[in-house]
């Protein structure tokens, strides 16, 4: 049964190689179309065709761009003039010292002492020596 | 002496580089030499004549626009890098003509199957010429177009599994793995024969 498949796997085979041989073109054929005429002019021709169309495909990545981009950026321009221009946008931009220190009440001022530096022991010894001084010359 | 004549003598490789710094005469020269070379692959694959100008002419354009990648030292290279894109354009052809059912997927009527079946059992010797080639171009059109390529280069061109590897940019096992399912696909096909 193994031996009869395998026979008739090889006879499949071998009908399969003369069949991809059948299907070759003869040399007649071939010689024919290897040999036709105006054929190196029709590659020229195609050539030119391609080359003219890669020039214009040149032009095209950037026309898809900006297919894209224009109204992206347009719609990004749009949303920061309604932004700006809506009206009370300005009240919802908190300063930095609202964030900080919470709304100002009204009337009181306020200061603030930042401690960017804060101050050495000695900066505090010559402030208390000059104050001192001071009060002794009077 | 004509303006192809002038390049008689030139290498593959200095005509080459003469083309891709766009001396036409050097590539009609390349042309001349190589055309038949060509016509000879793309007959492997298709066998009407328009079919195998149209190869001839697809895979000179697409030379012509590749000679800045080709990069040979000795003379037959030249010829090894046309015929891989000679095969690449076959390969290209039939993918389209898969897609275009009219080209190639014609039923095979019943007259046909029955001549094609009684060669198939009247001899255990069945030459080639036997079988009408319509009939095997119309049997071997219900093969993918990666199995005819690999059928065709294996049993007809002759090539190894690694240079088809080579000619097609596959790895050796996807050559090796396509060689097999397409030989048991045309089992397949010619089973319904024998």
């Amino acid at each position: 049964m193994l031996e009869k498949n395998s026979q008739k796997k090889e006879e499949l085979d071998r009908a399969g190689r003369l069949l991809l041989q059948a299907a070759v073109a003869d040399d007649r054929e071939v010689e024919a179309a290897a040999l036709a005429p105006f054929l190196f002019t029709r590659i020229k021709a195609a050539i030119a065709a391609e080359r003219r169309q890669r020039e214009e495909s040149s032009w095209m990545p950037l026309i898809l761009v900006a297919r894209r981009v224009i109204p992206a950026m347009a719609l990004m321009a749009l949303l920061a003039a309604v932004l700006t221009f809506w009206p009370g946008s300005s009240r919802s931009v908190a300063t930095d010292e609202e964030v900080l220190f919470g709304p100002a009440e009204p009337g009181v001022e306020q200061t603030v002492l930042a401690s960017r530096n804060g101050l050495s022991r000695d900066e505090v010894f010559n402030i208390v020596v000059d104050r001192n001084y001071g009060v002794n010359k009077k | 002496m004509t303006f192809v004549d002038s390049f008689a003598e030139s290498t593959d490789d200095v005509l080459v580089s003469q083309a891709a710094a766009g001396d036409e005469g050097a590539f009609e020269q390349l042309f001349e030499r190589h055309r038949r070379q060509v016509a000879r692959i793309a007959g492997r694959f298709f066998a009407q004549r328009d079919q195998i100008e149209e190869i001839i002419q697809d895979s000179f354009t697409k030379a012509y626009f590749a000679l800045n990648t080709y990069h040979g030292t000795h003379e037959a290279s030249f010829r090894a890098w046309l015929a891989q894109i000679t095969v690449n354009c076959c390969y290209d052809h039939l993918r389209r003509s898969r897609r275009r059912p009219e080209q190639g997927f014609e039923d095979i009527e019943e007259t046909e199957a029955h001549h094609f079946s009684q060669r198939l059992r009247s001899s255990k010797d069945i030459e080639a010429k036997l079988i009408a080639r319509d009939l095997a171009v119309k049997l071997l059109a219900r093969l993918s177009a990666e199995d005819r390529l690999v059928l065709t280069l294996l049993d007809v061109e002759g090539f190894s599994v690694a240079e088809i590897a080579e000619m097609t940019n596959w790895s050796i096992s996807k050559v090796k793995v396509r060689a097999h399912r397409a030989r048991a696909h045309l089992r397949r096909v010619l089973r319904r024969y024998l």
